[in-house]
C-alpha cells in the first residue's frame, strides 16, 4: 500500500523517493571505480543536512546523504566534478581530483525559486508568485541581539519601516508601505499572524522561536487575510521538527552589554551661566548667583558656580542583556517534534527599575497517526516581567539645570535621600529626575499562551485534503504602578504613596477549516483552496488606584493595604468581537509559463453597522524565461513579471457612535433647577477602511542565479479612510469614513550569492525602497490640522499627512540697521538675534498666513544591505540600514517654551547669537525667551536622515575535533555588535522617532555581545 | 473499502464546513460594554419640555467670551486688561485679526446653539406627531424660536451677511447660501410673526412654568430689534408699541439695584440669562462668569470675596459725557472709579472738580483699588460682595445677566417715533422722559431723535453693544473715533473666522 502523505509533505516525499531511486541505480549500473565519502553540512548553522543530493556532474549518476549528512558514492577515474545541491542551498560544484573524502558546505539562498513561502492558509512556491512577499529566515533573525524578532526586519525588507523603541520589551514601531490610515490612533500596525492566530504584537516571540518571517506586501498577498490585512501582514512560523532526522540539541546563547550612543552633549555650568547672563532676565542672573552661593564658586573661572552635572551622564549606565535558548528537534519517520526553551534578559540603560525578563517555552508535535490523517499542536508560552522607564525623565533632564548636584546634602529635610531641589535656587521647578526615577515602580507581568491543535486529512492522495485547526491565546497584563513619597521640598514632593493596578486579560479562539485541492495535469497546475474562519476575541481590563500603603516592604503594595481607594479610579471594561469569515484562493499555472492567482475573502464582523465585507484580489504572471526565446539562456535563467490588484481591509477603526447623541443639561430657572436635553446631530458614520492596491513587479534570476532582482513599483489607495471631519459653525470634528489617502513607491532588491571555493564564499544584498505618502481627499477639507496649536502638523490635500507646519526662518537679524531696514522687524519691535521669517505671501506683515509646510516625518527613501563571508571556519557578516528625507520636530528645544530658564544643548548654547555675525541659525540666549522666536518654524524641524550600522558579526566554528576521546560537538563562537554606528545631523539621542516629534524618545543604545552556539 | 474512508472522512469535513457557519449568528450579537441609547419613547408628552429646557440652558450656560466681543467696540466702553489678549484690545480700536480665537468661538458658540435649537424644535415636532398637545408644542417651538433669534440677530450685526441654519445639522452649512444682514433681520423679523401668536401674553417673570421664560413681548421686542437694524420704523413703533400698551412692565424705581440682585426677574425685563447658587453658601452653582469684568484688586467690604480680571472699562468719553449731563444714578451704576481713574478724569481741565459723590467707594463699601490693566470698571457687571450668598466668593456670582429690558422698549420707541413713524403708546416725549425722571433728571418737551440716542448713551451703556450698533445704523462715525481711533464704514463687521473661511466655502467668495 503506496503512502498517503499531506499534500505540504508531498514535495519532500517525492524528492526523497526519487533521490532513493538515484542511489539505487547507482550502486547498480556502476559497480567500479573507488569509494568516496563526505559529509554535507550547512555552512551558515554548521548543521549536517540529511537529503542533499550529490551527482556527479554530466551524468544522472549520484546519490543523496543520509540521516547523519553523510554519503558515500563510487567514481569512475573520468569523473571529476561533483555537483551537490539542495532545496533552498546554492547548488556547489566540487573538484574530486584524487581525493577520497570530500566534506561540502553549503550557503543557504534567500533566493532559491524552488523553495516555498506560506502564503496564509497554505503556500507557494517562489517561482509561482505573482505577490511580493519578503521572507527572512531564522539565521538572519538570530543574528539581531533583540528580544524581538521584529528588531531584525529592519533594513532587511524593501518598504518596510521599523522604527526602533530602545526601552527594554518594548516593541519597535512597524509599517508597511507607509501609512494608510490617519495617524494618531493606535491603528496603523501591521497584522501579525503567528501560525494562523492574529495578534497585533508580537512582543511575546522570541527571536529563536520563529524558522521565518514573511511580510506580505501587496494586496495580492494579503487579502487573504481580508478586513485586518490593510496595513499589510507579517506571517510568522514558528518552528518545527522534521521527519527522519536525528534528535539535535542546540544551545544558543549570548551575552553583552548596551551602551548610549549619540548622547546630546548639554551646556555645562559655564555655557548655561554664561546664557543666563546673556537672557536679560534678572531672575535668571539671581538663580546662577545663588547657585554660586550654595555651592561656591568655580576656581577656574569665578562666575561659574562650582557645580557642573552633566545629567544624562547621571541617569544613564551601561546595561546588561544576555539570552540562552535551548532548542531540541528531530523526527521518526511518522512524528516529528521540536522543543525549545529561551531565558531573555535585558536590563535598560536609564539608571532606575527598568529592565525586561522573559521566560519562553514552546513544543510542537507532529504526527502522522494513519496513513490518511496527520495531527499536531503546539504551544508557546512566554512569562515576562518588565519594568517601564518613566519616560518623563528623558524630557525633564534635558532642561534640568548643571548648575545643581544630583543629590545636596544641604537639602537636608529631603527624604529617603538628600535629594537636590532646584527651587532651592529660585527656580520654577525642581527639576532634578532623580525622585521620580527612585520612586516610581512600573511593573508589568506579561503571560501569554497560544495553543493550537489540528488535523489534516487526504480525502485523495496528493489531490485533497482537509485541514482543521483551533487555535487559543489566553493572555494576562498584570499592571502595577507605584509611586512612593518623597520630599525635596514644599513645591517639590510626592505626599502620598499610590498604587495603580491594571489587569487586563485577553481571550481569542480560533477555528479554521481548509479544503485544499491540487492537480497537475499536464501543463496546467492547478490548486484550489477554500474554507471558513470563526472567530472570536475577548477583552476585560480592571483597574483601581489606592492611596497610602504601607511603603516599606513590596509584599504590602496592595490595593487591599490602601488607606482609601478612590472610587472614580475604578474602572471595568471589556468587549468581545466575533468574526465569521468565507474565503478561497486558486492558484493556475499554465506550463510554468503563465501564472493566475486569486483569492477572496468575505468577512462578517460584529463590529459595525455594515456587517459584511468582500476583500477580492487577482495576481498575474508571466515568466518570460520559459518563452522559447529565452529558455536555456544562461545570464537570464529566470525572469517573471508581475501584476496584481487587490482590496484589503482594516477593522481597527472605532465602531461608529450612533445616530443622535443626547445629554442631559441643567440649568436654573426662577432660582430653581431644571434638567432638559441637548441633542446635537453630528455623529461617526464608520466603518472599516478599505485599501485598493496595484502592484507591479518583477523577479529575475541572472548570471548563473548568482543575482536575484526584485522590482516592485506600487500604488496603494485608502478609500475611505477614516478622518476628522471639522463641523462647519459649531466646531469639535466627528469621525467619518471619508478620506482618501495614497501611498506609492518603488521598491528594489537585490542579491548576489558566490562560492568561490570549498573555502571561500560570500553574499551581498542591497535593498532600496522609495514611499511618497499623499493626502488625496479630506470630504472636501482644504487640510486638518494635527499637532498642537504651538507645534503645527497640517494635512494638506495633495501633500503628506500630519506635516510639520510654520515660519521658515530666513536667518538672524544680525544689528540695529538691519532691524531698521525691515518694516516686519520695527513692527513687531524686534532686535538683533531675533528670527527673520520669511515673508512667504510678500504683504510686508508677518503672521499666520505666513506658515508653510516644513517636511514630513516618513522617509522617502529607506535603503539596507547586507555583506556575509565565510572563509573556512570563520564567518563574518554586517548590515546597514539608513533613511533620508524625513523630519523630526526637536520638541526638547521646542517646549523651553514652557520652561525659559532650563538648560539647552551644547550646540544651541555655542551657536547662539550673541553680536553681529555670531549665527545665522539660532536666535540669541534672551531671543530664546520671547514669543517672537518660539512661533512654530523650521528652527525646531530638524533633518531625520540617518545612517546605520545595524550589525556585525564574527564567528569562528570548532568541527570535528575530539575531546576527552569523543566527538566535541559543532561549536560556534561569535561576537555581536549590534548597531555600533549611527550617523546623523539630529539634534537629539536618536533619529528613530515613531510620531515625529521628538520630547522623551528612549535612545538606542549600542550592543555588545559574546555569543556561544553549540550543537549536539 | 478505500472508498467507504474516502465517504466518512469527506462526510466529516463537510460537516465540519457546514458546522462552522453556525457561528454565523454570533456576528448578529451585539457589542460588549456599551449602552445603548435606545429610541426616545415620544409618546411620553411630558417630557416634550425637555429640549425647551434644553434650549434655555444653551441660553443661559453661554461662554464667556461672547458678550465682551459682542459689546466692546462702541465709545462707552474699552476693552481694558491691557497686556493680556491683546487682540481683544486690537478689536476694540478696530484693527481686526480674523485668526483671532474668539471671533472663532463666538462664531462657533452661537452657531452651536442655533443648531442646538434646530435640534429642539425637531424633537418636539416628534413628540406631536406622536399626539402631544399641539398648543403646548407650538410654545415651545416659538420660544426656541425666539431664543435662536437672538443669537442669529446678534452673529449677524457682528458679521453682516452669513449662512442660516434650517435644520440640525452643521453640514448644511456646506451647501447654505449667504443671507445678507438685511434678508436676515427681515427673516428675523418674520419668524417672530410665527412666534408672537403662541405664545402666552405675560411677563416673563409670570410665567410659572418657565419662570423667566420667552414670552409674546419678548418676541415683540426681537421684531423691534430686527427691524431697527432694517430702519423700518413703523414696524419698530408697532411692535414696542404694542408691549407699552400692555402694560404689563414697569420700570425698575431703583436703578442702580436693577443690575443687582433685585433686577433678578424684575418687571422690566423681556430677557434675561438666568444664574442661581441656590440660596446656598456652597454645593452647585449656577454661574455667570462675571469676573472678567471685576478689578484686579479690591477691597471688598465683606473680606474674601473674589476679584476679576481687568477687562471690559468703561470709556472717559462715555463719562465725561455723563458728568456733563449732570447724570448720578445712571453714572453711579455704569462706572466703577479708581484713584488713578479719578486723577486721570481731573486732568482734563473741564473736569478738574468732580462732584463729591466720585470716589472709588462704592455705596456698598467696596474698595476698588489701582489696579494696572483698567482706569474703571462696568458697574452694571458689579455685585456688591454684601449681596454674595455668604460662602461665595466667585466675584458677581448669582446675579443674572439681562438681554432686553422695558427701557430699550420705550428707547426704541421714541427713536422710531422722532424718525417719523406713528405712535400709538404715546408720545416720545412720554417715553424718554418716564427714564429721566427715574434717573433723577428733569423731563423735556419735544424731543429730537439726537436727544433721544443721548438718551439711550446714557440707559443703555455697556449693555450689549447697542451704542455700536446705533451709531453704525445712524451713519454717526465720528462718533466712534475717539480716544485715538479711527473708525469707517468699512470696520463695520467683523472678518469671518479664518477657521470657518477655511470649512463653509462660501464664506471665503
Amino acid at each position: 500500500m503506496s503512502k498517503h502523505l499531506p499534500l505540504k509533505h508531498a514535495a519532500a516525499l517525492l524528492r526523497s523517493m526519487l533521490l532513493l531511486l538515484l542511489a539505487f541505480s547507482g550502486s547498480m549500473v556502476f559497480g567500479q571505480g573507488r569509494t568516496l565519502t563526505g559529509t554535507v553540512t550547512d555552512l551558515g548553522t554548521n548543521e549536517s543536512m540529511p537529503g542533499a543530493t550529490i551527482l556527479i556532474k554530466g551524468t544522472s549518476k549520484g546519490v543523496s546523504t543520509d540521516l547523519d549528512g553523510k554519503f558515500s558514492l563510487m567514481v569512475l577515474p573520468d569523473e571529476n566534478t561533483l555537483v551537490v545541491s539542495f532545496v533552498g542551498y546554492e547548488t556547489t560544484e566540487v573538484t574530486i581530483g584524487n581525493q577520497t573524502v570530500i566534506n561540502v558546505g553549503l550557503v543557504p539562498s534567500k533566493t532559491s525559486l524552488e523553495e516555498v513561502v506560506v502564503v496564509g492558509y497554505g503556500s507557494v512556491k517562489v517561482k509561482d508568485l505573482t505577490s511580493s512577499i519578503t521572507t527572512v529566515k531564522s539565521e538572519e533573525l538570530m543574528k539581531t541581539t533583540s528580544s524581538t524578532p521584529l528588531q531584525a526586519l529592519q533594513g532587511k525588507v524593501a518598504g518596510l519601516q521599523i522604527v526602533t523603541n530602545g526601552s527594554p520589551g518594548d516593541s519597535p514601531t512597524v509599517r508597511v508601505r507607509g501609512v494608510g490610515s490617519f495617524p494618531g490612533r493606535d491603528n496603523e500596525s501591521p497584522l501579525y499572524v503567528v501560525d494562523g492566530m492574529f495578534f497585533d504584537n508580537i512582543d511575546f516571540l522570541n527571536p529563536s522561536d520563529i524558522v521565518s518571517m514573511s511580510v506580505l506586501k501587496d494586496a495580492s498577498a494579503a487579502a487573504i487575510f481580508g478586513v485586518r490585512a490593510a496595513n499589510g501582514v507579517v506571517l510568522i512560523e514558528s518552528k518545527s521538527g522534521a521527519y527522519n532526522k536525528k534528535p539535535q540539541i542546540t544551545y544558543n546563547g549570548y551575552t553583552g552589554y548596551q551602551v548610549a550612543q549619540n548622547v546630546v552633549k548639554m551646556a555645562n555650568a559655564q555655557q548655561f551661566s554664561i546664557m543666563a547672563l546673556e537672557s536679560g532676565s534678572p531672575a535668571d542672573e539671581t538663580f546662577i548667583l545663588n547657585a554660586m552661593q550654595r555651592y561656591g564658586r568655580s576656581r577656574v573661572n569665578p562666575n561659574v558656580p562650582d557645580m557642573n552635572t552633566d545629567w544624562y551622564g547621571e541617569i544613564l549606565r551601561p546595561a546588561a542583556i544576555s539570552s540562552h535558548s535551548l532548542d531540541v528537534e528531530g523526527g521518526t519517520e511518522k512524528a516529528k517534534y521540536s522543543l525549545g526553551a529561551n531565558y531573555f534578559f535585558q536590563d535598560g540603560i536609564l539608571k532606575m527599575k527598568n529592565e525586561y525578563e522573559r521566560l519562553n517555552l514552546r513544543s510542537r508535535v507532529d504526527l502522522k497517526a494513519t496513513d490518511w490523517m496527520t495531527i499536531g499542536g503546539s504551544m508557546i508560552l512566554s512569562n515576562a516581567t518588565k519594568f517601564n522607564d518613566a519616560a518623563n525623565v528623558w524630557n525633564d533632564v534635558y532642561y534640568a539645570v548643571p548648575i545643581m548636584p544630583v543629590y545636596d546634602e544641604l537639602n537636608k529635610e529631603a527624604t529617603p535621600k538628600n535629594y537636590a531641589n532646584a527651587q532651592n535656587l529660585g527656580y520654577r521647578s525642581g527639576q532634578n529626575p532623580f525622585p521620580s526615577m527612585e520612586n516610581n515602580i512600573d511593573r508589568m507581568k506579561i503571560k501569554k499562551l497560544l495553543a493550537d491543535f489540528y488535523a489534516e486529512f487526504n480525502l485523495i492522495p496528493k489531490t485533497l485534503t482537509f485541514k482543521t485547526t483551533y487555535s487559543h491565546n489566553y493572555s494576562s497584563i498584570d499592571q502595577r504602578v507605584v509611586n512612593l513619597p518623597w520630599f525635596a521640598g514644599d513645591g517639590f514632593q510626592n505626599p502620598d504613596a499610590t498604587i495603580t493596578r491594571t489587569l487586563s486579560l485577553y481571550n481569542n479562539q480560533f477555528w479554521d477549516n481548509i479544503l485544499t485541492f491540487n492537480k497537475k495535469m499536464g501543463d496546467h497546475d492547478l490548486t484550489v483552496m477554500g474554507g471558513t474562519s470563526f472567530k472570536d476575541e475577548g477583552f476585560l481590563v480592571l483597574s483601581a488606584q489606592g492611596k497610602n500603603f504601607p511603603t516599606d516592604m513590596e509584599q504590602s503594595w496592595y490595593l487591599d493595604q490602601s488607606l482609601n481607594i478612590l472610587a472614580e479610579s475604578v474602572y471595568d471594561g471589556g468587549l468581545r468581537q466575533y468574526g465569521m469569515s468565507y474565503f478561497g484562493r486558486l492558484a493556475y499555472s499554465f506550463n510554468n509559463r503563465y501564472l493566475f492567482y486569486g483569492t477572496l475573502r468575505r468577512d462578517g464582523s460584529n463590529k459595525y453597522q455594515e456587517k459584511w465585507g468582500t476583500f477580492p484580489t487577482i495576481g498575474l504572471g508571466w515568466v518570460i524565461s520559459e518563452e522559447d526565446f529565452l529558455k536555456g539562456n544562461d545570464i537570464v535563467p529566470f525572469l517573471k513579471l508581475r501584476a496584481s490588484w487587490g482590496q484589503l481591509g482594516n477593522d481597527r477603526i472605532q465602531a461608529s457612535d450612533g445616530a443622535y447623541t443626547s445629554s442631559v443639561a441643567s440649568t436654573t430657572l426662577g432660582g430653581i433647577v431644571y434638567s432638559g436635553i441637548v441633542v446635537s446631530n453630528s455623529y461617526a458614520d464608520l466603518e472599516w477602511e478599505l485599501t485598493e492596491e496595484t502592484n507591479l513587479g518583477l523577479t529575475a534570476r541572472m548570471i548563473k542565479d548568482k543575482l536575484s532582482v526584485d522590482f516592485d513599483y506600487y500604488i496603494r489607495d485608502t478609500k475611505n479612510a477614516a478622518i476628522p471631519v471639522n463641523i462647519p459653525g459649531t466646531g469639535g470634528s466627528v469621525l467619518r469614513s471619508v478620506g482618501v489617502i495614497r501611498n506609492s513607491g518603488l521598491e528594489l532588491a537585490l542579491g548576489w550569492t558566490n562560492q568561490i571555493n570549498d573555502k571561500l564564499s560570500y553574499n551581498v544584498n542591497a535593498n532600496v525602497s522609495t514611499l511618497k505618502n499623499e493626502v488625496r481627499d479630506l470630504y472636501g477639507q482644504l487640510y486638518l490640522d494635527g499637532g498642537t496649536a504651538e507645534f503645527r502638523q497640517r494635512s494638506y490635500v495633495g501633500d503628506p499627512l500630519m506635516a510639520f507646519f510654520g515660519r521658515e526662518v530666513a536667518g538672524v537679524y544680525q544689528n540695529q540697521a538691519e532691524i531698521d531696514a525691515d518694516p516686519i522687524a520695527v513692527a513687531n519691535g524686534l532686535v538683533p538675534g531675533d528670527f527673520k521669517y520669511v515673508d512667504q505671501n510678500k504683504d510686508g506683515v508677518m503672521d499666520d498666513d505666513d506658515r508653510v509646510l516644513l517636511g514630513s516625518y516618513f522617509p522617502n527613501l529607506m535603503y539596507g544591505g547586507s555583506l556575509g563571508i565565510n572563509y573556512m571556519n570563520f564567518d563574518f557578516s554586517t548590515s546597514f540600514y539608513g533613511q533620508s528625507g524625513n523630519k523630526i520636530l526637536n520638541r526638547k528645544r521646542g517646549e523651553l517654551i514652557w520652561v525659559p530658564d532650563g538648560n539647552v544643548d551644547a550646540d544651541l548654547a555655542t551657536n547662539r547669537w550673541h553680536g553681529d555675525g555670531t549665527s545665522n541659525k539660532y536666535p540669541s540666549s534672551s531671543g530664546l525667551r520671547r514669543g517672537w522666536n518660539q512661533k512654530m518654524s523650521d528652527y525646531f524641524v530638524e533633518d531625520g536622515s540617518f545612517f546605520r550600522i545595524q550589525n556585525i558579526q564574527l564567528g569562528y566554528t570548532i568541527r570535528n575535533s575530539k575531546w576527552l576521546g569523543g566527538n566535541f560537538p559543532v561549536t560556534r563562537l561569535y561576537f555581536t555588535a549590534e548597531r555600533p554606528l549611527s550617523l546623523f545631523k539630529y539634534n537629539g539621542f536618536t533619529p528613530e522617532v515613531a510620531n515625529g516629534w521628538d520630547s522623551q524618545a528612549y535612545p538606542v543604545a549600542a550592543i555588545y555581545t559574546f555569543g556561544l552556539n553549540v550543537k549536539f | 473499502m478505500k472508498k467507504y474512508k474516502f465517504l466518512l472522512i469527506a462526510l466529516f469535513a463537510l460537516t465540519v464546513l457546514l458546522g462552522t457557519t453556525g457561528c454565523e449568528k454570533y456576528i448578529d450579537s451585539i457589542n460588549e460594554n456599551k449602552s445603548l441609547t435606545g429610541a426616545t419613547d415620544y409618546s411620553i408628552s411630558s417630557n416634550m419640555i425637555l429640549p425647551l429646557i434644553g434650549t434655555y440652558s444653551e441660553f443661559n450656560n453661554t461662554e464667556w467670551e461672547n458678550f465682551p466681543l459682542i459689546a466692546v467696540r462702541g465709545d462707552d466702553v474699552n476693552a481694558g486688561g491691557l497686556g493680556d489678549q491683546q487682540d481683544y484690545a486690537e478689536t476694540d480700536n478696530f484693527n481686526y485679526n480674523k485668526d483671532y480665537w474668539m471671533y472663532n468661538s463666538l462664531f462657533q458658540n452661537y452657531y452651536t446653539n442655533m443648531f442646538s435649537a434646530n435640534s429642539s424644535i425637531e424633537q418636539v415636532e416628534l413628540y406631536l406627531e406622536a399626539g402631544a398637545n399641539q398648543a403646548i408644542g407650538s410654545q415651545y417651538i416659538g420660544e426656541i424660536k425666539v431664543l435662536k433669534a437672538w443669537w442669529l440677530f446678534n452673529l449677524s450685526r457682528m458679521w453682516g451677511s452669513l449662512p442660516i441654519p434650517t435644520k440640525s445639522s452643521p453640514s448644511e452649512l456646506f451647501v447654505a447660501p449667504l443671507s445678507t444682514k438685511d434678508e436676515i433681520m427681515q427673516m428675523i423679523s418674520d419668524m417672530m410673526d410665527e412666534a408672537i401668536p403662541v405664545l402666552p401674553a405675560v411677563r416673563p417673570n409670570e410665567r410659572t412654568d418657565i419662570p423667566g421664560g420667552v414670552t409674546k413681548y419678548t418676541a415683540l421686542a426681537m421684531k423691534a430689534l430686527a427691524n431697527l437694524e432694517l430702519k423700518n420704523y413703523p414696524v419698530v413703533a408697532e411692535a414696542t408699541g404694542e408691549i407699552i400698551n400692555s402694560g404689563k412692565f414697569i420700570l425698575e424705581s431703583d436703578y442702580y439695584e436693577l443690575f443687582k440682585i433685585k433686577g433678578k426677574l424684575n418687571n422690566e425685563n423681556l430677557l434675561e440669562m438666568q444664574y442661581s447658587d441656590l440660596g446656598q453658601g456652597s454645593g452647585d452653582n449656577f454661574a455667570y462668569l462675571f469676573a472678567f469684568f471685576g478689578p484686579q484688586g479690591w477691597t471688598p467690604a465683606v473680606a474674601g470675596s473674589g476679584d476679576g480680571w481687568g477687562f471690559f472699562e468703561p470709556s472717559l468719553k462715555y463719562i465725561k459725557f455723563m458728568l456733563n449731563r449732570g447724570e448720578v444714578t445712571r453714572l453711579e451704576t455704569s462706572v466703577l472709579f479708581t484713584d488713578r481713574g479719578i486723577a486721570e478724569l481731573k486732568t482734563d481741565p473741564n473736569f478738574a472738580n468732580l462732584p463729591a459723590w466720585i470716589s472709588n467707594t462704592t455705596r456698598s463699601g467696596d474698595v476698588f483699588n489701582d489696579y494696572a490693566r483698567a482706569l474703571f470698571a462696568s458697574g452694571k457687571h458689579y455685585l456688591p460682595s454684601d449681596q454674595l450668598t455668604p460662602g461665595r466668593t466667585d466675584y458677581g456670582t448669582n446675579k443674572n445677566f439681562t438681554c432686553i429690558r422695558y427701557a430699550e422698549i420705550l428707547l426704541m420707541y421714541a427713536e422710531a417715533l422722532t424718525q417719523g413713524a406713528p405712535g400709538t403708546a404715546g408720545t416720545a416725549d412720554d417715553a424718554v422722559n418716564a427714564l429721566r425722571i427715574r434717573a433723577g433728571l428733569s423731563p423735556l418737551t419735544g424731543v429730537t431723535n439726537d436727544q433721544v440716542m443721548d438718551e439711550k448713551f446714557a440707559e443703555l451703556a455697556m449693555e450689549w453693544g447697542t451704542r455700536f450698533y446705533d451709531m453704525v445704523r445712524l451713519g454717526r462715525l465720528n462718533e466712534l473715533s475717539y480716544e485715538g481711533r479711527s473708525f469707517s464704514a468699512d470696520k463695520a463687521f467683523l472678518p469671518y473666522p479664518q477657521n470657518q473661511v477655511d470649512l463653509i466655502p462660501i464664506l471665503g467668495n
